[in-house]
């Protein structure tokens, strides 16, 4: 690649990067256009694309953005209220923007016709307001704006009763009551681990270094679970918790680096505030005989592995790594921790009665977690962005359609693993689109004789469940018709009309190719060839979709997914002394069937009545063809889980557990086998390959009965 | 440390291998002891002794402990320290 090349590779994912946030930005915007900070971050953007577009010759590129920036220049130098239909015309520019560019990138001769007509109007209302005089622009005081603040951090401290609390409170005032230039005031949170002495760290080595450099300290030991003498041991750490209050020149990452051998989990630094003293004009002092104070006490917890905080002293700075790069690393981690388990599960090494090496021992495989733990942070990040896009989706059908939505958006801070973010903003898009055309009621009407407010409201949310991440979207609107869903599955032969399905497998059918009970196509969705595509996209990601739905009251569908791509929770099981792994996420429930509920059905095999429910029994030991002796299925252990054609119940000789595992691309020649989705080292060395479950049974082979 | 009848005087400053010896004095003669003295100018310097003091405090309300009594202590290195228990 020529210098020329790689800088234009360059401009390509910084312009990409600028115009995704341009995207969000602009809706937000939209929704709040007195928010000026927001509209200085839009120019920003906007004017480096200009300077870069120039640079790289996108003439038209760069003639669009140098009048959409004079644009937004007038609004942000006169701060001016922008009209309703001005702020169309900020969204419909952003988008003029990105097609240009894709037009620049693609050397496409021909631009849109939006290009031209967008940038007359641009042109024109920059005439207009040229040429008006500037409206005075009233603004809140500062010291008003810094009051509701104050109020605000006020109510939050209100609330800490706690007797301890209460102290750290005053002896935080109090600090804050002496503070003065270059003293930054800390509240730190101590937690140690019970073998943190072993370790060789008491909460006073921390506390001799903190006071080296500080000029107060202050510390407040909560010693409530301390044992009596009975189940207390003086090398175990029972203190619960240390808070320690200090004012000190030290930066942030200074007093980081005091903990930085501790575990993520065991100290939080908190940087607060100092105290502003509002000094009122003389004016303004009329009323008050006093000169006011207002404390603040905004506690701005910096975690330690993130870096979110909007810590003033701690500017945040980032690295541009090849992604590449970060996955060769997670690998060699996914070593460390092979090697690691293979050391703290060798029966030779645990023999050793020897408390140093013991010792020595456990703090690697602390070390090691926490190693994992941080290469794993890098890969994660928030579905912020995702979600904030999503309000452009939301908001575009909404006109399309014209139906008012509410959106609601929770849990958007949830981390997810940066590759399934990636691929999975279409199937939201697509999920969302879906549930605005056919979930909501066409009109407000339908909706308010039907009890509701005439808004529909769409609920994008994202939270952790049982070691995964879902993401959910909700509708309040009419809900799914299960009855004419199964009719049209049965119609389509999708299903044959005496099966018993339950509700979710009802809902599942609509994810099938060709399935749609929309009675009206649109160019939004219903034409049934997207929610297929959208599971198929989640299963890409190891995820899946489950949907939920009461008629007249809306539908959710919820999309699971692992923590991470590069690791698999698994239930480790053992069949012909071979070790298998069987995602944990598929798995419904383990048993060992009595005798009376298995049954045999000539010609289709075996089967378990599982509360009613008849599951068909797979062995795995004919599945991969091992040489073992067959055992009857109520001498076993059936693993019953959840594949794309319905429940089966895997048949294993014994259960070993459950295990987060590092998941091995298995080489060419095995790739082949698709029962298997890829292999695993085990902590004692051993190999063990991870079943797809979905492929254990094929589709349509055997029927429910 | 000094003993003087059931009366124990102790240096603050232990290490964990004294913390864990004191420890190991106390236990088989905690019904007796009545009280526990620190020696003047002494500091606090682990958080293994405070936890061991707080237990043989809970462990026997009664023995006398003036220096865990007082709720916090004040060292040129470590700071104002303050704790809180319930017997």
């Amino acid at each position: 690649m020529t210098k020329q090349e790689e800088l234009k590779a360059i401009f390509i994912e910084e312009a990409g990067e600028i115009v995704e946030k341009l995207d969000v930005d602009i809706i937000r915007f939209e929704e709040n256009s007195n928010d000026l900070e927001l509209l200085n971050e839009i120019f920003r953007g906007v004017h480096t694309l200009k300077g870069n577009s120039n640079a790289f010759g996108f003439t038209r590129l760069g003639e669009f953005v140098h009048h959409f920036e004079d644009l937004l220049d007038y609004y942000r130098s006169t701060k001016e209220s922008i009209e309703e239909n001005n702020l169309e015309l900020f969204v419909e520019s952003v988008d003029v923007v990105r097609e240009v560019m894709r037009c620049e990138l693609d050397s496409i001769e021909i631009l849109p016709k939006s290009y031209a007509e967008c940038l007359e109007k641009i042109k024109i209302l920059l005439d207009i307001k040229k040429n008006r005089p500037k409206p005075v622009i009233e603004q809140k005081s500062e010291e008003t704006l810094k009051d509701l603040a104050f109020e605000f951090a006020l109510d939050t401290l209100d609330e800490q009763e706690d007797e301890q609390r209460d102290e750290v409170e005053k002896s935080i005032k109090f600090h804050q009551s002496i503070q003065t230039d270059g003293l930054n005031l800390y509240k730190i949170d101590l937690t140690l681990d019970s073998d943190s002495y072993k370790r060789g760290f008491d909460y006073f080595v921390f506390l001799k270094i903190l006071g080296e450099r500080t000029t107060h300290l202050e510390s407040f030991f909560d010693m409530q679970n301390i044992q009596t003498l009975d189940e207390f041991k003086s090398d175990e750490n029972s203190i619960t918790k240390v808070t320690i209050v200090i004012l000190t020149p030290f930066v942030y990452t200074e007093v980081e680096e005091v903990f930085e051998f501790l575990f993520d989990h065991e100290y939080s630094i908190a940087l607060i505030a100092p105290l502003v003293v509002e000094q009122k004009t003389q004016a303004e002092v009329k009323s008050i005989s006093s000169l006011s104070k207002t404390s603040e006490t905004v506690e701005s917890t910096a975690s330690k592995t993130s870096t979110t905080s909007s810590n003033a002293n701690m500017p945040k700075s980032t690295i541009r790594i090849d992604t590449f790069k970060v996955d060769e690393l997670f690998d060699s981690v996914g070593e460390l921790v092979i090697a690691q388990n293979f050391i703290a599960q060798s029966e030779k090494i645990r023999s050793i009665e020897d408390e140093s090496i013991n010792r020595t021992i456990e703090t690697l495989s602390k070390i090691t977690k926490k190693i994992q733990d941080r290469v794993m942070s890098l890969r994660m990040v928030a579905i912020k962005d995702t979600f904030e896009k999503m309000k452009r989706v939301v908001r575009d059908t909404s006109k399309k359609t014209g139906k008012e939505i509410h959106l609601i958006i929770q849990g958007e801070e949830t981390e997810i693993d940066k590759t399934m973010i990636d691929n999975l903003s279409d199937p939201l898009i697509h999920i969302i689109r879906n549930a605005i055309d056919h979930g909501l009621e066409s009109c407000g009407d339908e909706r308010v004789s039907a009890g509701k407010d005439a808004e529909g409201v769409i609920t994008l949310k994202a939270f952790h469940k049982s070691g995964n991440i879902v993401i959910s979207v909700s509708d309040d609107g009419r809900g799914i018709n299960k009855d004419r869903v199964l009719k049209k599955a049965i119609e389509r032969g999708v299903v044959s009309e005496n099966e018993n399905l339950t509700d979710s497998q009802i809902f599942a059918l609509i994810m099938q190719p060709g399935f749609s009970t929309a009675e009206v196509i649109s160019d939004l969705s219903g034409r049934g060839v997207g929610l297929d595509v959208v599971k198929t996209s989640i299963e890409k990601l190891r995820g899946k979709i489950e949907i939920d739905s009461k008629e007249g009251q809306g539908t959710t569908f919820s999309i699971i997914l692992p923590l991470t791509l590069a690791i698999i929770d698994g239930m480790l099981v053992q069949t012909a002394d071979e070790t298998y792994i069987i995602p944990t996420l598929s798995v419904v429930e383990s048993f060992r069937p009595q005798r009376e509920i298995v049954h045999i059905f000539k010609g289709k095999g075996e089967f378990v009545n599982l509360r009613g429910e008849c599951i068909p029994i797979i062995r795995l030991s004919d599945v991969f063809d091992l040489n073992a002796k067959k055992i009857e299925a109520w001498d076993a252990i059936l693993v019953c889980v959840e594949t794309e054609a319905g429940r089966i119940a895997i048949l294993v000789d014994e259960l070993l557990g459950r295990q987060q595992v590092v998941i091995k691309t298995l080489g060419k020649s095995l790739s082949k086998l698709k029962e298997i989705s890829g292999g695993a080292i085990l902590g004692n060395g051993d190999i063990a390959l991870i079943l797809n479950v979905d492929e254990l049974r094929p589709l349509g082979e055997i029927s429910h009965v | 440390m000094q003993i003087n009848g059931d009366e124990v005087t102790i240096d603050l400053n232990m290490s964990m291998d004294e913390v864990i010896n004191f420890e190991e004095f106390i236990r088989p003669r905690i019904e007796y002891i009545e009280k526990i003295e620190v020696e003047e100018n002494s500091t606090l310097t682990s958080g293994a002794l405070l936890s061991l003091l707080v237990s043989i405090k809970k462990t026997r309300p009664e023995i006398e402990i003036p220096f865990l009594e007082k709720m916090g202590s004040t060292s040129p290195v470590h700071g104002t320290l303050h704790w809180t228990y319930h017997d």
